[in-house]
């Protein structure tokens, strides 16, 4: 049965090819929406790593080539501490959560370099309290660390993964990639700490590999802008950024300030994965519609057309189910057709690595593209298969 | 003879309502979205307020300084400094102005966080673009260099800290700092990236951005052309003007680019030029050819559908063909009328798909996806939906068209169906 169907579809491929074409286009877009779609979805169901609830970002600005010194900055960050309704204050650098600002590098250890750019975060002794990271292993950075000789750093457990495998992590000591054989002691990276991983960059990002590395206190590094997490107490609204803005102002007039909220940013920062995935869905939505419904015209029609050859097989003694399930049956071949040839494509995708994104979220999609083709021709077809099953064979044969 | 073929057409299309539907639908839906796509294209790059002579202006985004021994690129925008030592000297342009790209500053009123876009600016920069002054007026060219403390500010940002839009003359504060509104204009949209603000600002202000010797700074560059035909001079102007800078650090710095670009090719040299090969060329044909290719492979399944359906109904009309074919028709007459039939149908659907593109912008403008952004259909919009429409009949009508020409006349009198 389904070799002659196969066959009776094959000796019209002339026919069938537009329908086919159309499958197959169908099946191409329906996988690639579904590839966003699994791949966003996923990214926001998985765990974030810190808390941005009741966060700001303080930045102060020095200005363009103007720099603060840290004798002047610590003062600053003391006085805003003592503000009450603030719970904590930290240092770190400039790429803060759901912003667009991102430093990043690779590393090595023992050899084994990293294949991705791990993100790099400077942080002080509180941040891991501000941020409310969660430590898998080992400790935060704290003034005991002070007299270490390597920089100390927490790294993410991504990282660890690959760094470290199996072994112990703690007390490692690994470098940047790019390090020449003479490595300065400030660049080599001792782990203190292994947190759970982050997704910093927006609600539907993937994890990526991180770095925090310690901000030591007398550090006289000289900035032009300061980056600032301040976690405050819930209930904490404009007055209080009103109060740090004129602290700060009141330490010097000649730097600027900007107090913002975390969850402000992180909705914002949203809209720009929002607006185009939503884009890309209406645009899927309509376009399978648009093809739903002209498979069911021109199947309405065709059958129609067979009314003569329907009527012929009936007097033979087709059942009436028989004629429905072939026409049903007809159809499913013809979207197998399709279905293959996008596969073929959509294959390629996992196969090359497309987007340095795994082949599950890619495998997922083609399941998804072919069951929703399937589902969505079997619709198309019910009702016209129905009509011929009800055709009686005297009437169409009387007609011919 | 037309007139028959469209009294056909249209008795075609009302045969089968179902069928007409599905082929409207698709293709009015297709247009839509297109449509869309291209007003806020429209707007964003079109000649609006204050932007009213854009295809007067020029605009210097940034300096791109390639590093010596492949150390790889820096682009910035320019410094106060190149354009005055520069730039102001050019003898092509009209007048030469220079803003910022707005950056975060705050203003507090009652006891709320008011975040503002503040740009900097000169006293040109009011002079080139037009905008719709509320109250007031824009600061002058003496009053930045004498560095006062006054500011435009638009009527979002008025409503906000005064609760009116009746405020020139008085103080308000940002960034702790006190100025003086000197007027209110209209709120600009955030898609018009070197009009949009919702404050500005002298840029003597802020002593860093004039003390600053380096090529690279803070600043975009608008040129007004005295002409539409002056503008590719300026730009040559530019490219001759950029050969005399000397190259800072000659040691680190292997070569300078910068160039004078009307909106669009502006945008696309930025977006296609990553890496050095491509520089001196502007990419706006490659940009086109994307878009282009683009909508034609969004515009391929609408057509395919269409396709499929306009064969199926030729079937249908077998009989019709057949008689046709008896009495002499020729296949290029047929082909005619099939084409007007189906250019009859995209233009049916075009017309509604306009109508839809105006609700789905009234939609959107609704949803303010963009600040203070009010998207509409243009004139020059309508006439490329015209254009779409047009190309999408054809798309959708000429290889029915040709299977119907090639009907066997005998076979169709018969209305079978077949075809050899």
């Amino acid at each position: 049965m389904l070799r002659h169907l196969f066959t009776l579809i094959w000796n019209r491929k002339r026919a069938n090819l537009l329908l086919i074409s159309e499958v197959f286009f169908s099946f191409v877009v329906l996988f690639g929406v579904g590839a966003v779609l699994i791949t966003v979805g996923k990214n926001y169901l998985a765990p974030r790593g810190f808390e941005s609830t009741q966060v700001w970002r303080l930045l102060v600005r020095a200005g363009q080539n103007q720099k603060m010194p840290r004798a002047e900055l610590d003062d600053v960050l003391r006085q805003v501490k003592a503000l009450p309704g603030v719970q904590t204050v930290a240092l770190t650098s400039g790429n803060l959560p759901f912003t667009f600002n991102t430093n990043n590098s690779d590393f090595v250890y023992k050899g084994r370099k990293t294949p991705f750019y791990a993100n790099t975060y400077d942080a002080d002794d509180r941040y891991g309290e501000a941020m409310r990271l969660h430590l898998r292993e080992g400790r935060w950075f704290q003034p005991v660390d002070d007299g270490t000789h390597h920089r100390p750093v927490v790294i993410s457990q991504d990282l660890r993964e690959f760094l470290f495998g199996d072994e112990p992590a703690l007390g490692k000591i690994f470098t940047y990639a790019g390090a020449g054989k003479e490595t300065k002691p400030e660049d080599e990276f001792q782990v203190v700490g292994v947190a759970d991983n982050v997704r910093m960059e927006s609600d539907f990002s993937a994890a990526i590999p991180s770095v925090w590395k310690r901000l030591v206190p007398y550090d006289t590094t000289h900035w032009e802008t300061a980056a600032v997490l301040v976690r405050v107490a819930p209930g904490q609204g404009g007055a209080l950024q009103e109060k740090i803005a004129r602290t700060v102002a009141g330490v010097t007039r000649q730097w600027t300030t900007e107090v913002r909220v975390m969850e402000d940013d992180r909705l914002h920062r949203r809209l720009f994965t929002l607006v185009p995935v939503v884009g890309l869905c209406l645009m899927g939505l309509f376009l399978i519609i648009n093809v739903a419904l002209g498979l069911f015209g021109v199947l309405w029609y065709n059958i129609s057309q067979r009314r003569a050859e329907i009527g012929l097989r009936r007097a033979m003694g087709a059942t009436g189910a028989g004629i429905g399930a072939q026409f049903l049956g007809e159809m499913m071949v013809v979207t197998t057709f399709g279905v293959v040839l996008g596969g073929l494509l959509a294959a390629q995708f996992p196969l090359l690595h497309a987007f340095d994104l795994p082949a599950q979220p890619y495998l997922l999609a083609i399941a998804a593209a072919a069951g929703a083709v399937y589902f969505i021709t079997a619709l198309c077809a019910w009702q016209p298969s129905r009509l011929a099953a009800a055709i009686q064979p005297a009437v169409a044969l009387r007609e011919e | 003879m037309l007139r028959s073929y469209l009294k056909i057409a249209w008795k075609v299309l009302m045969r089968r309502k179902f069928f007409t539907f599905i082929s409207l639908f698709g293709v009015s839906f297709t247009l839509m979205i297109l449509l869309v796509v291209m007003a806020i294209f429209d707007h964003a790059v079109g000649a609006a307020a204050p932007l009213k002579r854009v295809d007067r202006m020029l605009f210097v985004n940034t300096m791109r300084h390639q590093m010596a021994d492949g150390h790889g690129w820096m682009s910035n925008p320019v410094s106060a400094h190149f354009v005055d030592d520069y730039v102001r000297k050019m003898k092509t342009p009209e007048k030469v102005g220079v803003t910022t790209v707005s950056s975060n500053a705050t203003a507090f009123t009652k006891s709320k966080l008011l975040p503002l876009d503040l740009a900097y600016t000169d006293g040109d920069f009011w002079q080139i673009m037009d905008y719709e002054f509320l109250g007031g007026r824009a600061f002058t060219g003496a009053e930045v260099t004498q560095a006062q403390h006054v500011c435009v500010i638009n009527e979002a940002t008025a409503r906000a800290y005064f609760g009116t839009t009746d405020v020139v003359g008085r103080a308000i504060e940002i960034d702790l700092k006190r100025y003086r509104v000197a007027g209110v204009v209209r709120n600009v949209s955030a898609a018009q990236i070197y009009a949009y603000a919702d404050v500005w600002v002298p840029y003597t202000l802020n002593p860093q951005y004039t003390k600053d010797s380096r090529l690279n700074g803070e600043f975009l560059v608008v040129l007004l052309a005295p002409s539409v035909a002056a503008v590719p001079a300026v730009s040559a102007e530019y490219q001759q003007m950029m050969k005399r800078v000397p190259i800072p650090q000659p040691k680190e710095v292997k070569a300078i680019y910068s160039y004078a670009d009307p909106i669009v090719p502006g945008v696309t040299r930025a977006v296609f030029s990553t890496n050095d090969p491509s520089l001196h060329n502007d990419n706006l044909t490659k940009f086109y050819a994307l878009v282009g290719g683009l909508a034609l492979l969004f515009m391929l399944l609408p057509v395919l559908n269409l396709v499929n359906l306009n064969v199926t109904r030729i079937l249908e009309r077998s009989g019709e063909i057949g008689v046709r074919k008896a009495f002499g028709a020729a296949g290029s007459d047929l082909v005619g009328q099939f084409l007007v039939e189906n250019l009859v149908l995209a233009l049916v659907g075009g017309l509604l798909g306009l109508g839809l593109a105006a609700g789905a912008l009234a939609l959107v403008n609704e949803a303010h996806p963009v600040a203070y952004a009010h998207f509409s259909l243009s004139w020059s919009v309508f006439g490329w939906g015209m254009v779409l429409t047009l190309v999408f009949g054809l798309m959708s009508g000429v290889y029915p068209a040709w299977k119907m020409s090639r009907l066997n006349p005998v076979a169709a009198l018969r209305g079978s169906g077949e075809q050899k």
